[in-house]
């Protein structure tokens, strides 16, 4: 055993030891609180109970071995505590016969006692051990667990094992060793046993990001991405797709205010009215126009309506609207038809007698209509009413705002959803199976 | 942020809305003309509309 060179008084002094397999230098970081250290140099995992430091297991390591992202020895803070990173293992799940590995960090702080960080795929996870045990608690018929009044759906239940160890760990590590692993999520955090044997450990972890690890390590470079959206992920939009949905529910609110206060201050004037007669056989001129009429107020829509008794035919009015004092026309036309009959499928109807329409945006002043009439030659005379009536209320434009004030809460809501789907998909509970091989 | 932009999004939403139940706009399709003789409200056959000789539905199912 011999002693490591100076340390400055007051700060964690690091106790050096010999590895008995190997002679190396072994660096300890926990104070005796560790139960097994492992030689960097040669992979002996080593009892730090035993004052010989009995060599519990030898393991090989691959040549293109992992190595940790965060070194051991490095320093951070974690929630306004300052951790030393002393211990590091990867842990391997096989599903479908295909390994999925995350990294282990062990964190220790003399004062606070050992914390721990995941990493999978550049997704990180703040672990602490539990101090209470959760309660089950089925929810919507799929195994849940309750802890500090949080609800917690089970994810995944899988075997790990141990594939590869470094550095220090408050527990007898093995390489080898197995554990079956279950997690129930509640984003942003996960509850997690780990069952060896009878033992059964909880443990709960929070998802923290890679860049904010970088920060609190004050480590070089930049994190590995995040692939792919992990079991306990927050998606960035849960908080955002209610707030809409709140702020949908008080723009609806406003739109029924808004048509109630437009329908009491509209005019929804009768301005005119009159009654004509089409005769499709007679020869000659059909346009006509109407008597004048004043149109008051400020600029807004006039109305026409036409109210006719076709049948089983058509009829088409040419209108234009005359500003008798500016010349300005307001030229459209209006077909109204209507059919009936009765078939293998049963009675049908298709359009109707009357028809609605609305001259967008017409100033004050004295009109005037000219009507021309166009019908199919040789039906004979149709009768028809025409009604204008000023600054009537258009409820199709409310119809329109409130699409428009929809479409992109359902848009952030299939994002969320779609986010969703993408985290189950990768449970043991996915959204919709594929088939029996998948 | 989506939020904020949401809110401001519907306030535009909310405003137009309100200007064009105010001004009376409507998805009707009407031509404008300007400058109509005077002479029309003595002879009606003299004016011909745009939407004159508009292909007409004649059928039914």
């Amino acid at each position: 055993m011999s002693t490591a060179g100076t340390t400055p008084p007051g700060k964690p002094q690091v106790k050096a030891l010999n590895c008995p397999g190997c002679g190396a230098a072994l660096a300890v970081r926990s104070f005796g609180s560790a139960v097994t250290i492992v030689c960097e140099s040669c992979h002996s995992i080593l009892d730090a109970k035993d004052p010989n430091l009995q060599i519990l297991q030898r393991f090989k390591v691959a040549t293109d071995e992992v190595r940790p992202l965060i070194p051991l020895g490095t320093r951070g803070k974690i929630r306004g505590t300052d951790y030393e990173v002393i211990g590091f293992e990867r842990r391997t799940i096989h599903v479908d016969g295909l390994p999925y590995s995350w990294h282990e960090y062990v964190l220790f702080n003399p004062y606070k006692g050992f914390r721990y960080l995941t990493e999978y795929n550049g997704h990180w996870n703040d672990v602490s051990i539990l101090k209470a045990l959760p309660e089950e608690h089925p929810y919507g018929g799929r195994p849940s667990v309750r802890y500090l009044g949080e609800t917690y759906k089970h994810f995944q239940t899988a075997q790990a094992g141990t594939s590869f160890v470094l550095g220090e760990f408050p527990w007898q590590v093995r390489v080898g060793e197995a554990a079956v692993v279950t997690d129930y999520v509640s984003p942003p955090r996960v509850l997690s046993s780990e069952k060896t044997g009878n033992e059964i450990t909880w443990s709960m972890g929070e998802y923290i990001t890679g860049k904010d690890i970088w920060k609190a390590f004050r480590l070089p470079g930049s994190p590995p991405d995040a692939v792919g959206i992990y079991e306990n992920q927050p998606s960035p939009l849960s908080g955002e797709a209610k707030t809409i949905w709140v702020a949908f529910a008080g723009f609806l609110l406003l739109l029924v205010v808004m048509m109630i206060g437009f329908d009491m201050i509209a005019r929804n004037e009768q301005v005119f009215t009159g009654a004509f007669r089409y005769d499709s056989n007679q020869r000659g001129e059909a346009s006509f126009v109407t008597d004048e009429f004043d149109i008051r107020g400020h600029t807004s829509n006039v109305e026409v309506k036409t109210s006719t008794d076709v049948n089983n035919h058509w009829i088409y009015l040419n209108y234009a609207l005359i500003n008798e004092d500016t010349g300005t026309a307001f030229d459209f036309g209006r077909e109204v038809s209507y059919y009936h009959g009765y078939d293998s499928d049963g009675s049908w109807t298709e359009g109707g007698q009357n028809d609605n329409v609305a001259v967008p945006s017409v100033p004050a002043g004295r009109y005037y209509l000219r009507v021309e009439p166009e019908g199919d030659p040789g039906y004979g005379v149709t009768y028809y009413t025409i009604t204008v009536k000023r600054d009537v209320p258009q409820y199709s434009l409310y119809g329109l705002a409130l699409l428009a004030l929809l479409i992109p809460a359902v848009l952030l809501t299939w994002r969320l959803l779609s986010f969703e789907h993408l985290r189950w998909a990768e449970s043991d509970h996915p959204p919709i199976k594929w088939g029996n091989d998948e | 942020m989506i939020r904020s932009l949401y809110m401001l999004y519907g306030a535009v939403v909310m405003s137009v809305l309100g200007m064009a139940q105010y001004q009376g706009w409507s998805m009707a399709r009407v031509n404008e003309v300007k400058n109509v003789p005077r002479s029309i409200r003595d002879n009606p056959g003299a004016y011909r509309s745009v939407y004159s000789s508009y292909h007409h539905y004649t059928g039914g199912k």
